[in-house]
């Protein structure tokens, strides 16, 4: 999650408008769950690799790190797909070839799919994002609520990887028991730094004026309408090649 | 006399649980001034500094604003608030935004000011902690240093009359410490006043017009900074030793003969200065000491 964050911030296409990202990507989406995946998924996934790391320059590693996830999900769950089992004279197990296109189908459908939101979330930071929110009328608390997350995620995450660092440099973790209580101490330490944390917070935000709205300025990048055409050009033509080519192969 | 621009008489308050925080605490806070509240760890520094934003209220005792005791309502605070800003010292207890700009701006935006106005005061106050370059860089990824001057810009950007500081200076390396206190001396120059707490002798001898010296939860005495640090029994009180600075150089002055006291060298380079002039003509020198007020360290 944090190697996402840091593409997102500094990718070469991280100060361009998130709808210039946003809509291509959720146009790519929408042909990957309504097109027959096995001629439209290849072409998505091209693009968005092609996207992420030619366009945006993204490392290739990170882009494959993120698909990682997903992928060994979709390799615990296809092969089950791809069973068909029967309980007529006993029990009858096999793969049927109806099956394995069902698998491959499913397969390659997520996998496009993902990647789509994988060039969104390496290519945009979230704060891009959260103006888009509050335009499309997402409630102020909402979002104050994934400002501060996002926020203090960091925060923790840090402290979480230095007192685990601070147990294990005392044994903490030598043992599988001393492990559990070590992680169960740090959980408790954590929780209970949050509060004051929060507490503090609310100090610091008092002494700026804080009357219950988090306002900050939206960021100045400005919208290009080339850019964005050329985004939902490149839709239409996976749309178009993967509709054609789903006709000529059945 | 004009009356000072903050102080509190007699403030009492105490922790929840009844202990003791701050007692009988006289702090003058005059305009224009650079004013060290200096003691050890756990002395109740914090504390007073939360009264001087109305963040908490004494239980006994009054904070005064242009001499009238403060008061405590909600619009009251507001105003308060928008002339004297708090710095905390943990960074990450202030900043809550996910880009310096971002968080820069809440201030300004409570002000009630517009976009534009509000991005101005942005620009003034990352320019003014020379940390423009910063501006949409995410919170989160900034150095320690970088972090510090950005919850300060945050506080900047509201313009306030008084800036007060919670331990500026800890947790910086040299560089660190050395691009703040500039960023803080050019405030400084454009009239704002400063009031900041330390437990570090060195940076209030090197840096404040006036130290409060401050002990188990009280004011011990306030002056000069450096009648102040002469004073080795009152530093001892409040288990404080004077500056190594200062110390070197009465003993120089002294070996000179005393003789009319001249401005004693507030920095290392300038006692360098002094000392290389001696070490250069022993013979010569009279009772001359250095009237050289370097601020940096």
């Amino acid at each position: 999650m944090l190697a996402i964050d840091h593409h997102a911030w500094t990718n070469r296409w991280c100060d361009r408008h998130p709808v210039e990202k946003l809509l291509p990507a959720g146009g790519l989406l929408l042909l990957t769950l309504m097109l027959p995946p096995l001629t439209t998924g290849p072409l998505v996934l091209t693009s968005t690799a092609l996207a992420t790391v030619c366009g945006a320059g993204v490392p290739l590693r990170a882009v494959l790190a993120v698909l990682a996830a997903p992928m060994t999900f979709l390799l615990a769950g296809a092969p089950f797909l791809a069973m068909s089992i029967r309980f007529t004279d006993g029990l009858d197990l096999r793969f049927s070839s109806d099956g394995l296109h069902l698998a491959l189908a499913t397969s390659v459908r997520a996998l496009a799919a993902v990647s789509c939101l994988a060039f969104l979330a390496l290519t945009t930071p979230l704060t891009d994002l959260i103006p888009l929110l509050r335009r499309v009328g997402v409630p102020a608390g909402i979002i104050e609520l994934i400002l501060l997350i996002y926020r203090l995620i960091f925060v923790f995450a840090e402290r979480a990887l230095t007192g685990r660092r601070a147990q294990a440099a005392r044994q903490g973790y030598s043992r599988f028991d001393r492990g559990v209580r070590s992680v169960g101490l740090l959980a408790g330490n954590l929780f209970q730094r949050a509060l004051e944390q929060a507490h503090r917070l609310e100090i610091g935000l008092a002494a700026r004026g804080y009357d219950g709205e988090l306002r900050v300025l939206a960021s100045r990048c400005t919208l290009s309408w080339i850019r964005l055409a050329a985004g939902l050009g490149l839709v239409g033509l996976v749309g178009t090649v993967g509709g054609l080519l789903a006709r000529e192969l059945p | 006399m004009t009356e000072p621009l903050l102080a509190t008489r007699g403030l009492e308050y105490r922790y929840p649980g009844g202990i003791v925080a701050l007692h009988d605490l006289d702090l003058t806070i005059e305009r224009g001034r650079k004013l060290a509240v200096l003691g050890s760890n756990g002395s109740g520094k914090t504390t007073l500094l939360l009264h001087l934003n109305g963040t908490l209220r004494p239980a006994r005792g009054e904070v005064l604003f242009d001499g009238r005791p403060a008061a405590y309502d909600h619009r009251a605070i507001n105003a308060w608030r928008r002339r004297v800003g708090l710095v905390l010292q943990e960074p990450d207890d202030q900043l809550f935004a996910a880009t310096v700009e971002q968080d820069v701006s809440f201030g300004p935006l409570n002000l009630g000011l517009s976009d534009l106005a509000a991005r101005q005061r942005v620009d003034e106050a990352l320019a003014a902690l020379r940390i423009a370059h910063l501006a949409s860089r995410a919170t989160h990824a900034l150095s320690f240093g970088q972090k510090k001057r950005a919850a300060i810009a945050g506080v900047l950007a509201m313009r306030p009359e008084i800036l007060v500081l919670d331990e500026p200076t800890a947790g910086l390396d040299l560089h660190g410490v050395t691009h703040l206190l500039g960023a803080l001396q050019q405030l400084h120059e454009t009239g704002t006043t400063l009031v900041f707490s330390t437990h570090d002798v060195e940076l209030a001898y090197s840096w404040a017009d006036e130290v409060a010296l401050f002990h188990d939860g009280t004011v011990l005495c306030q002056g000069e900074t450096t009648t102040v640090l002469k004073d080795r029994e009152m530093l001892q009180q409040a288990r404080l030793r004077p500056p190594l600075l200062l110390e070197l150089a009465q003993m120089l002055c002294e070996e000179n003969g005393g003789g009319e006291r001249q401005p004693l060298p507030r920095s290392r380079d300038a006692l360098l200065a002094v000392l290389r002039r001696k070490l250069a003509s022993p013979k010569d020198g009279g009772d001359e000491c250095i009237d050289q007020p370097i601020i940096m360290l």
